[in-house]
């Protein structure tokens, strides 16, 4: 099986060293500039004086374009391509090409390429924070700054459904196959024979809930005490002010959409 | 004074009509290694339960009788509490992996971070309780990507790092290959060496006759037998009630029903033992 959870790469760098609440609200900020800030090419600006050297800052540069070139880029081409075929021709502006009875427009280009390059900060500002924050140390430093420790769980938990699921899919396929179901073969008979194996994992699932429970509380789960972190997060001068400034940014990219000037 | 001291003791789950447990006398000595066998339905999770605070804080129902631990009560104490005196590990490892942590370590680190413990010495614990149970190489592992027997150490350790006064394990074997058996065993031998309190529910006959100091026979929720594992695992009533027994044990007896075995020697539990005392009649 897998042996990796998440997508944070552990490494040296001082985007690794600044703190998990100052990524997020950075990350809020590149959104929010995107998508309500001033400007065309404010999206893919953002990219490459943004994104691109920081994913430099904090080592990541090969992982970053790997997952975005892979994942992010297919995707946001193929909205790139959908949008400008099918974006509605009011017939203000000059048609670029023909494809079928849909005319492809400048306005229509204009509109694809802006909506393909806000969406393409989103996600890579995402990328770039999970690249680079690991997931319990956000947790524990949101723990620390008062977000109830049960959503803190809740929402780790969840990360790791998933893996879960596999490893429990695994268990209980080994034990059908030991007696003697057929999970290879064609792909309707697998199918069929995967059938089986929803039961147990819901139903399962359902016990589980019980003993989980009961294994948190033993490690005193529920406990009174203040709680501490394995992990030390970084939380300095600098820190305080970075996150002001993006709020700052965030208030005036907000601002810039209500006041056109 | 006893560091386990239960009085009485009957717990009837919600909505049942018959008591799980009933007139529950036990005492246990700080130490002390104690086996609980029975038929399946018998009690025995009840007990642990019970033991382990969660009946009556977790599991509501009625509960007569007191339940003492290091002195103090669990009616009067809270769950919260009650489970840093005690320390429970149960039969599937996979269910008692916390699910929000990514590596061993943090699993083990978990039980730390919630009493508090600062960072420096929660560190120094969890490597130290690593080191106990020999599983310091998979620290880095995510702890979904390991064997049975490799999970049921981390959950063991994740507990022993909280350092319990007393450890309930609820057949935490019971769903292990020879090896993981072997690897669990280790460390419940390790704890028990060095002093834990250990009260295990087990199946598996010839492992508590190698460890156990004494053996309490549960059958219907009540305290059948009582005493050593040989006297307590040998005893006839044993395959009557439907218990589970050592097949060494079986062996003997049918041999002795045949002149084979003399009645004045005792059963044997053990394959060794088993081996010990037929060979000696070849003589
Ligand atoms: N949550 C519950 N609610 C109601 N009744 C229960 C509950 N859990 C167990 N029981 C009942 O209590 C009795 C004792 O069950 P318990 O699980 O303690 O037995 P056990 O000795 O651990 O059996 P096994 O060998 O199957 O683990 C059984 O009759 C069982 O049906
Ligand atoms: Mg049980």
């Amino acid at each position: 099986m897998k042996d990796k959870l998440t997508f944070y790469i552990e490494r040296e760098s001082s985007l690794h060293r600044v703190n998990p609440l100052t990524k997020l609200v950075m990350v809020f900020a590149f959104i929010i500039l995107a998508f309500f800030g001033p400007g065309f090419w404010l999206p893919s600006l953002l990219v490459v004086l943004g994104i691109i050297p920081l994913s430099f800052l904090g080592r990541v540069q090969r992982e970053y374009f790997r997952t975005a070139g892979r994942l992010l880029l297919p995707v946001v081409g193929f909205l790139f391509l959908m949008q400008s075929v099918f974006h509605p021709d009011v017939g203000d502006s000059r048609v670029l090409l023909q494809v079928w009875v849909l005319n492809v427009t400048v306005e229509g280009v204009r509109f694809a390429y802006l909506t393909a390059s806000r969406i393409f900060v989103m996600v890579s500002a995402f990328i770039l924070f999970l690249l680079t924050t690991h997931p319990s140390e956000l947790m524990s430093d949101l723990t620390r700054r008062g977000l109830s420790g049960t959503f803190a769980y809740v929402i780790t938990a969840t990360l790791q459904i998933i893996p879960q699921m596999q490893a429990k899919a695994s268990t209980i396929i080994d034990a059908q196959r030991s007696r003697g179901l057929d999970t290879d073969g064609s792909f309707r008979k697998r199918v069929g024979a995967l059938l089986p194996l929803t039961g147990p994992l819901v139903f399962g699932s359902l016990v589980e809930v019980e003993e989980r429970a009961i294994a948190i509380e033993a490690r005193a789960f529920t406990s009174k005490l203040e709680k501490t972190s394995l992990r030390e997060i970084p939380d300095t001068k600098l820190d305080k002010a970075a996150r002001w400034f993006f709020l700052l940014l965030i208030v005036l990219a907000f601002g810039s959409k209500l006041w056109p000037s | 004074m006893a560091i386990v001291n239960l009085q009485d003791v009957t717990y009837k789950y919600p909505l049942t009509e018959e008591p799980a447990i009933r007139n529950i006398h036990l005492q246990v000595e700080e130490g002390e290694f104690v086996a609980i066998v029975g038929p399946n339905g018998a009690g025995k999770s009840t007990l642990c339960y019970t033991l382990s605070g969660f009946i009556p804080h977790f599991f509501k129902g009625e509960l007569n009788g007191t339940v003492e631990i290091a002195g103090v009560e669990t009616q009067k104490s809270s769950l919260d509490e009650w489970v840093l005196n005690v320390g429970l590990a149960f039969q599937n490892p996979f269910n008692q992996i916390s699910g929000s942590k990514f590596t061993v370590y943090e699993e083990i680190a978990f039980g730390l971070e919630n009493i508090g413990v600062p960072r420096g010495e929660m560190k120094a614990r969890v490597e130290a309780a690593m080191a106990m149970t020999a599983i310091s190489d998979l620290a880095d592992r995510s702890p979904y990507s390991l064997s049975g027997g490799q999970q049921q150490r981390v959950a063991l350790t994740s507990i022993l790092v909280m350092e319990p006064k007393v450890l309930v394990l609820d057949e935490p074997t019971s769903q292990m290959d020879p090896i993981g058996t072997r690897e669990v065993f280790q460390v419940i031998k390790e704890m028990s060496a060095r002093g834990m309190t250990v009260i295990l529910v087990e199946h598996k006959i010839e492992w508590i006759a190698e460890f156990a100091d004494r053996v309490i026979a549960l059958h219907n929720g009540e305290i059948l037998l009582e005493g050593t594992p040989g006297e307590v695992l040998t005893s006839p009533l044993l395959p009557e009630r439907g218990f589970g027994i050592s097949r060494y044990t079986s062996v003997a007896r049918t041999a002795s029903g045949q002149g084979l075995w003399p009645g004045d020697r005792r059963l044997p539990i053990t394959l060794q033992e088993a081996v010990d005392g037929f060979a000696r009649d070849r003589k």
